[in-house]
């Protein structure tokens, strides 16, 4: 009785401190994380977000091929990929998939206004200020109509994180050189292999979402996902930060499970050798 | 039973399984807090052998360090984020075993004469292990990892006269780099282990000399512990200790497996980047209460740095502290009160050392900076009191 007395002592002791610095420090030095908000809805555009898949086709040759390639329909860029790192410091993706990933009213005020859309005053593209609300719509149309669907968490992410982001433990490089991306972006951007544990997920998603929302001032742009695609991106993340958590799991059971015949078999020697004392 | 003869003849080992174990008497009135003691031997082995098994792929390079732990160990090597967990909570654990077992001897008067030399050497072991602790955390070469080891270095800059050479040479570069990693690494996998040993050989044989304190403090002689108010350390004293290590390893392996992110602070999963300082800076959680009374104490460097020190060696000298002619807490009224406030002053102090110093938190942490102090300081009043009381009870 005397024992479970102090037993019980130390555990709120325990606890208590604790909690202090677990998730009350947490809550005091990280604040409340912002939820993302998937609607965009800060971008105010006029622009359309579907239309003529074939007029679509044409307006991306005239307007787009000149930096971004669509090797699902054959298209290739206009400029060759040193070219391209020479004039932006950063490679302009190929767009065969874009559609497939980025959220389309966003991606209507991006082509509009790609600083604004991105919270990026820096970002390589220009605005594309001659095409009307419904070219967009068209242009729109016919990226939805080449984008390959049911993309997995490693292809978007490979897609909307690797020109920029390398996750060395992946083999995955990023394609624009370390040295642009620092002239381009003020610093070289982390790698990922183990930001699923570097970030709380709930995190990742938000800051994802909006990077300003999680660290206000980077100079990460926005980029426009889909909730569907942000969360794959989260959960590849994770995934590949913590590749054993199965193993772990399960061996963690087993282990317990030893441990608790243990105190079994431990208590019932105690108890037999203590029978005569008193 | 010929060969046990055989040894017997050269190494007189019945002699000292008697002597050491079967004739070696602990009082019967003790409760299982006396069961940390062997409980961080427990740990301790189990940090040696985890230690050794990460001890084969790690390398201590500035440029290698990080990826060796987190891809080499943590996903490659089979069962290498078992180590890996197991020696990070481990390092933690052992800091909650030894502040139970210290807590314990505070409570009990343990470090009372004739124990002087166990507490003593008990206290230099904690310090071993809290070096221990501060180096092994630099291994990973984390952002944690980096900043922890920069802001603690630069603490020696204010010993005056040598200090900024004094930490130039600890780094043995005018920033943590490479050379102070690999220095780190020398001694927290071998000359702070081995010091380790060393002490606490001389801590168990401190302790078979003077024989275990109990719950009321009073001396037992051996004949005393022989006849009934004893229990032989074994097999009726490690009976009770193996249960008690069961349970332990209960609670341990349920954090290696499901809860080792306090061990584990997500932000030093980041490589360490001598350009980019984290937002906040913090050591693990176990030097937590003393880094609030370095920054917390009088708002000032000096003072801070000042009553850091203080705050992390006083512990020491307790047994000239507190002179009462009573031991134990459980007969010390006074004395009760004031150990339960200090122990809740040491968790108070460890939950401001996380949050950021500023507004109430620097105020409320300097408040928790005085009354421990406070605690060593009222000892030699209380223990006048009592001393009175003990006359006039005559």
């Amino acid at each position: 009785m005397k024992e479970l007395k102090i037993l019980l002592i130390l555990v709120v002791v325990v606890l208590v401190g604790y909690w202090g610095i677990e998730p009350y420090a947490h809550s005091v030095m990280h604040g409340e994380v912002k939820k993302p908000d998937y609607n965009y809805s800060d971008l105010k555009t006029t622009a359309a977000t579907t239309g003529d898949p074939a007029k679509g086709k044409e307006l991306f040759v005239a307007n787009c091929a000149s930096c971004h390639g669509l090797k699902n329909d054959g298209i290739n860029p206009g400029m060759d990929k040193n070219a391209a790192i020479a004039s932006f410091n950063v490679v302009p993706p190929d767009l065969s998939n874009i559609a497939a990933i980025l959220d389309h009213k966003f991606l209507a005020a991006f082509i509009k206004n790609p600083q604004q859309a991105t919270e990026n005053p820096k970002f390589a593209m220009p605005p594309m200020a001659q095409l009307s609300d419904e070219d967009v719509g068209h242009i729109i149309a016919y990226l939805s109509s080449v984008a390959k669907k049911n993309l997995d968490g490693k292809e978007i992410t490979i897609e909307a994180c690797g020109r920029c982001h390398s996750i060395k433990y992946q083999k995955i490089y990023a394609e624009t050189p370390a040295e642009n991306l620092k002239a381009y972006l003020g610093k070289v951007p982390p790698d990922l292999s183990v930001m699923g544990k570097a970030k709380e997920l709930e995190y990742l998603e938000t800051f994802i979402n909006n990077p300003q929302n999680g660290l206000p001032g980077t100079s990460m742009p926005r980029l426009g996902l889909t909730k569907e695609s942000t969360e794959k991106v989260v959960a590849y993340l994770d995934q590949i930060a913590d590749p054993h958590r199965e193993q772990r799991n399960k061996l963690g059971m087993w282990v317990i499970g030893y441990l608790v015949v243990m105190v079994g078999l431990t208590f019932a020697w105690k108890k037999k050798i203590w029978k005569n004392i008193h | 039973m010929k060969f046990m003869d055989w040894l017997d003849e050269r190494l007189a080992v019945r002699q000292l399984i008697k002597v050491m174990l079967t004739e070696y008497y602990v009082p019967k009135n003790i409760n299982f807090l006396w069961s940390f003691g062997v409980l961080i031997m427990v740990v301790f082995a189990i940090l040696v052998v985890s230690g050794i098994f990460l001890l084969m792929y790690y390398k201590p390079d500035s440029h290698l360090a990080f990826d060796s732990v987190n891809k080499t160990i943590m996903m490659d090597v089979e069962y290498g984020w078992l180590f890996r967990h197991t020696h990070a909570v481990a390092a933690s654990i052992m800091f909650l075993v030894l502040y139970v077992h210290m807590a314990r001897g505070i409570y009990y008067g343990s470090f009372k004469a004739p124990r002087e030399i166990v507490w003593i050497t008990g206290y230099i072991l904690f310090v071993l292990m809290a070096a221990t602790a501060f180096t092994g955390y630099l291994l990973p070469w984390g952002q944690m990892s980096y900043w922890a080891a920069q802001t603690i270095t630069t603490l020696f800059e204010k010993i005056p006269f040598i200090g900024p050479d004094l930490v130039v040479w600890i780094r043995g570069n005018y920033i943590v780099e490479d050379a102070t990693l690999t220095r780190f690494f020398a001694l927290h996998v071998v000359f702070l282990p081995l010091l380790l040993i060393v002490f606490t050989a001389i801590h168990l044989y401190a302790v078979r000399i003077v024989g275990s304190n109990n719950e009321d403090g009073i001396e037992l002689t051996k004949e005393e512990k022989k006849h009934g108010k004893g229990i032989p350390f074994w097999p009726v004293f490690m009976a009770k200790e193996f249960f008690v290590i069961s349970v332990f390893l209960i609670f341990f392996f349920y954090l290696v497996f499901y809860q080792y992110k306090f061990a584990m602070d997500p932000i030093n999963f980041t490589p360490a980047d001598y350009l980019q300082t984290p937002t906040h800076i913090y050591p693990e959680w176990y030097f937590l209460a003393f880094y609030e009374v370095l920054r917390g104490f009088f708002f000032s460097q000096n003072l801070g740095l000042i009553a850091f020190v203080l705050s992390m060696f006083i512990a020491a000298f307790l047994p000239w502290l507190d002179t009462s002619p009573i031991k134990s807490g459980n007969h010390r009224p006074l004395y009760k009160i004031l150990f339960f406030i200090f122990v809740a002053d040491f968790v108070f102090l460890t939950i401001l050392g996380k949050l950021p110093p500023t507004g109430l938190y620097a105020w409320l942490g300097f408040a928790g900076s005085l009354v421990y102090f406070a605690f060593f300081f009222a000892l030699p009043i209380i223990s006048r009191i009592e001393k009175k009381k003990l006359e006039g009870g005559r």
